[in-house]
């Protein structure tokens, strides 16, 4: 028993990785006041483009660097419109979302079926020696560690500093911040690009450590669960990380549950918990 | 924002106007109507390095046998309606032959068919046929058989996890066949099934592959269109692969590599295209087309230096015994895991046993959803 | 004259530039065509050639514009009052389901009075899973956006569970979908094509929407919530109830588009019905600025291109992905010009 909990666990933490960076990164631009439901765009770029750069340079560090900053990019576009522009947010997200799907799915085209050797598990010698938390937590790659490290920087950087004051005053009440000082678009676009950053590490993690492969279209809505969880979590990035092991895990990948024979309790599990 | 609609209005007539003012010049083909035009329909990417990816390669073996041929693909087409209207568009084009290559497109495959009598279609692995529509597979379970008998000497677990899309026949034989063979050798054999519920979903695959490691297996095998996460996931943990779809997988695990399923479609495709070509087509439709090792359309891919020498030869002595036809994967006595006879000493499988199969063999863990 | 006085109002150039801005985004997708050496004069005349170039495109076009018209006024309906319905794809998943159980449970009724009843079945499905983020919004403020987006995802899964459990068809050997319908539960086609009597409910809503906007209070104080819900609610307009309202007959046209693509095309319930219309149908709406009659063209145009990448793909080997790149590049100079303009908005 205790056996099968462990392994559901280790599953939750792995695969929940591209959720949480989503997630953390749609936290920080609400903190902002902006919505960004282009955060699956900017993971399926992040994931295309990581995939690229480690296929033709073999370096998946170079990939995890590029995957980021691309996702970066894709979102500020969507600062462009929102910020500069004031367009819709929700409809801005959407479209970026389809702009960036149908870009990955062109550019990624010959990298479909390309071998890379991604990103190894970097098991913490030590660490992971402690029983039943050391498989669960210290047996995965550089990126889990990476994301489950952000999310008490992130809650630092929230709460704790000036920079974390100055971002959720803008969420609060924009002519405030503006009084107190704050540049709010350029704060507002600094903010998004960040987010995207984070959703692009997220798709990173996706191609270049999860699956090992490009797929068009591979995030397949985990950016709208990283959005969903972003309110669950009540825009805190420590509550993410639960979210993040604990819901978009059963969320996403019900086959855990499969080899029993049904596939239906999972499903409705997955109903009862979105729900 | 009326002047918006007007302009998407110009563009679109000016659009309009200028390609049917193109349409009559046909830039690509040199003899538009004597050219024999074949199309081909993937449900995936068509370099998944799995099931369409082999069919492709016997598309381009095609394109190389007759240089002359028009030959259309079509790829990421969906199980639904979506494909008749793909299929119409390929004969709208001049189409006489379509491989519509994926099981869901059955249906579609046998409307289109009673629209177009003049079109020949072939549909891979299904159940229906009609006047202008056969069907054509290669018992791929062959394969599996030795591929489990192979895997079933160099395990150490004994557990063995197999990730599969959906528990249709083919599926079943597959895993039905990849335990009997283990079970011939290692009688200690147990496998465990878990199904994604689509035919390509490389995050789904990675997690049910991660899912039956951590159960204790230590050889992953599939079903699956795009088999390279779950070898991939199998090489990242140290554990060994048996392939599915094509024997290029090897490369994703060298190390743990045992063997594996691999399609040769292309000899079938050019013998297909030659026949319909030649207005030979009877030869084809309303029929279904079934061979299995014999056939030459399916082997087992190369055995890795997981395996050792002995049980090479074992196998590739089996893989003979097999093609010659002194045994067939499925003769009795075969249990299923209810303990219920399915196949009494001595009897050999009808059609319909082996295309309707709805059980799990002896070995297989669980039940067959429903 | 009228030339004149068109051009005294700037409205020759603005058409002009607007033509332009569309253009723009053409050229921007053949760029990157170009970039990757692919010819895109040549792309684009297949793209058009495919689906206006004969009768069998263009019945086609009009087969897709079905449930991109239905989910576009079930997104365009509460958009008048300043909500964001994004989950027609949703609505239409639950109404193919419940005309599904009509269908498989009463396929045995007479067809003039079965039809009317999955009819019935399609909108009140998609309309009680659009009443969900509705009764929460008017609750407990939940913001309908994100509800009715993760909703899709919990709509499709509902359907994959029935298409896997107990309605999966037992002559299927274990494949997903469901038994086909009896004929007395399909819509009927016309001629040789595609196109089938689910055109009218397409075409009516729209009328219906137009004159309901146009001609009714219903319309007018719809339009008020949407330009200042304070003033509407201080003059007395129950806002609550409109959002409920708005929100499950948008849902119920969703659910609709379900029932005509399960009911005609498909021929019975599978996982897949849908090819994202819920989602090109929110795009259509905004693109044609949740204006009914516009609503049509702008269906018409997304018909074409979506018809025009499976023609790519076949003839040229051009990935479909092309099309989407155009349609988000669109999408985004609307928005932005929208925005820009700050017109109606």
């Amino acid at each position: 028993m205790i056996g099968i909990i462990e392994s559901i666990l280790t599953g939750a933490v792995r695969s929940g990785t591209p959720i949480l960076y989503g997630t953390l990164g749609e936290i920080l631009t609400e903190r902002a006041g902006i919505v960004n439901l282009g955060v699956e765009g900017s993971m399926v770029t992040g994931a295309c483009v990581a995939f690229i750069t480690t296929a033709e340079t073999q370096d998946p560090v170079l990939g995890v660097i590029m995957g980021a900053l691309a996702g970066g990019l894709a979102s500020l576009i969507h600062a462009f419109m929102v910020v500069t522009l004031r367009a819709n947010q929700i409809a801005s997200g959407l479209a970026l979302m389809f702009l960036c799907l149908g870009v990955t799915s062109f550019i990624g085209r010959p990298y479909v079926g390309v071998r890379i050797t991604g990103i190894q598990t970097l098991t913490i010698p030590g660490l992971s020696d402690i029983p039943f938390l050391g498989r669960i937590m210290f047996e995965h790659d550089v990126l889990v560690y990476l994301a489950y490290l952000s999310a008490p920087l992130m809650w630092w950087f929230l709460f704790r500093t000036r920079w974390g004051l100055y971002i959720r005053a803008v969420g609060e009440n924009k002519l405030v911040a503006f009084a107190m000082g704050v540049r709010v678009q350029v704060l507002q676009y600094s903010v998004i690009g960040i987010g995207g950053v984070f959703s692009g590490l997220g798709g990173a993690h996706l191609s270049l450590a999860y699956t090992q492969s490009w797929v068009e279209a591979m995030t397949a809505g985990r950016g709208f669960v990283a959005v969903a969880l972003t309110i669950f979590a009540t825009w805190h990035p420590l509550r993410g990380v639960l979210g993040a092991v604990f819901l978009a895990q059963p969320l996403l990948s019900a086959s855990r549950f499969r080899p029993r024979g049904s596939m239906c309790p999972p499903t409705i599990f997955i109903c009862c918990h979105m729900c | 924002m009326k002047r918006s609609l007007m302009g998407i209005c110009v563009i679109v007539c000016a659009m309009a106007i200028w390609a049917c003012g193109q349409a009559p010049e046909e830039p690509t083909s040199k003899k538009p109507d004597e050219q024999f035009k074949v199309g081909f329909i993937y449900v995936g990417p068509k370099d998944d390095y799995g099931y369409n990816y082999e069919h492709d390669q016997g598309r381009l073996e095609v394109e190389k046998q007759f240089p002359d041929l028009g030959v259309m693909t079509s790829e990421n087409i969906p199980e639904t309606a979506e494909v008749e209207r793909v299929m119409e568009q390929m004969i709208q084009k001049g189409a006489k032959l379509l491989f519509p290559t994926s099981y869901g497109y059955s249906d579609s495959a046998i409307n289109v068919g009673k629209r177009h009598p003049d079109v020949v279609l072939m549909h891979a692995g299904g159940f229906k046929h009609s006047t202008n529509v056969g069907t054509y597979w290669s018992y791929i379970y062959n394969a599996m058989f030795l591929s489990g008998m192979a895997a079933g000497e160099v395990t150490k677990q004994n557990v063995f996890g197999f990730v599969a899309a959906h528990p249709i026949p083919q599926t079943l034989q597959n895993i039905n066949a990849f335990t009997l063979g283990a079970r011939m050798v290692n009688p200690n054999v147990t496998t465990h099934v878990i199904y994604t519920g689509e035919w390509c979903n490389p995050g789904k695959a990675s997690e049910a592959a991660n899912a039956l490691l951590d159960l204790g297996t230590d050889v992953l095998s599939q079903h699956q269109d795009c088999p390279r996460p779950v070898v991939e996931t199998a090489a990242k943990r140290g554990a060994f692969s048996v392939g599915y779809h094509s024997g290029d997988l090897q490369k994703f695990n060298e190390k743990g590599w045992i063997t594996g399923a691999d399609w040769k479609w292309g000899e079938l495709y050019v013998e297909i295209v030659k026949d319909v070509k030649a207005g030979k087509s009877d030869k084809w439709v309303n029929r279904h087309h079934r061979t299995g090792l014999e056939g030459g359309f399916l082997d087992i891919a190369p055995l890795g230096s997981a395996v050792p020498k002995e049980t090479q030869d074992k196998v590739m002595t089996w893989r003979e015994q097999i093609r010659d036809g002194t045994y067939a994967v499925f003769q009795g006595p075969i249990k299923d895991n209810a303990g219920k006879v399915r196949l009494e000493e001595g009897q050999k499988p009808s059609f319909e046993f082996i295309e309707t199969m709805d059980w799990y063999a002896e070995g297989v863990v669980g039940e067959v959803p429903k | 004259m009228e030339m004149l006085a068109l051009v005294r109002n700037n409205r020759v150039i603005d058409v002009l530039r607007m033509t332009g801005m569309m253009a723009l985004a053409f050229i921007a997708v053949g760029l990157l065509l170009l970039s990757f050496g692919k010819n895109p004069i040549e792309a684009y005349g297949e793209i058009f050639k495919g689906s206006l170039g004969s009768t069998y495109g263009l019945s086609e076009v009009v087969v897709k514009m079905i449930p991109l018209m239905l989910c576009a006024v079930a997104t365009a309906i509460p958009a008048r009052m300043g909500l964001l319905n994004v989950g027609a794809e949703g609505q239409l998943h639950i109404g193919a389901m419940w005309a599904t159980w009509g269908a498989l449970t009463l396929g045995e009724w007479p067809k003039e009075i079965l039809l009317p009843t999955l009819v019935l079945l399609g909108f009140l499905g998609g309309a009680v899973f659009a009443f969900i983020p509705a009764f929460f919004r008017v609750k407990a403020g939940v913001n309908e956006t994100i509800c009715t987006l993760l909703l899709n995802y919990v709509a499709i899964l509902i359907v994959e569970h029935m298409v896997h459990g107990s309605w999966k068809d037992p002559m299927s050997f274990n494949w997903p979908f469901t038994r086909e319908f009896s004929d007395a539960a399909r819509l009927a086609f016309y001629g040789n094509t595609r196109i089938h009597t689910g055109l009218w409910f397409a075409l009516g809503a729209i009328v219906l929407f137009y004159l309901a906007l146009k001609r009714t209070r219903w319309g007018y104080e719809l339009r008020i919530i949407g330009d200042n819900a304070e003033a509407a609610r201080r003059a007395g307009i129950p806002i609550n109830r409109y959002i409920i309202l708005t929100l499950c007959i948008g849902g119920g046209l969703a659910g609709l588009a379900g029932m005509a693509e399960v009911c005609a095309i498909q021929g019975r319930l599978r996982p897949g019905i849908s090819t994202g219309f819920g989602y090109t149908g929110f795009l259509v709406s905004w693109l044609a600025l949740h204006n009914p009659l516009k609503i049509i063209l702008m269906a018409f145009l997304l018909g074409v291109l979506s018809l025009g990448g499976d023609m790519i793909q076949i003839s040229l080997e051009l990935p479909y992905a092309i099309v989407n790149i155009l349609m988000a590049l669109i999408f985004f100079i609307v928005l932005g010009r929208l925005a820009a303009g700050r017109k109606e908005y």
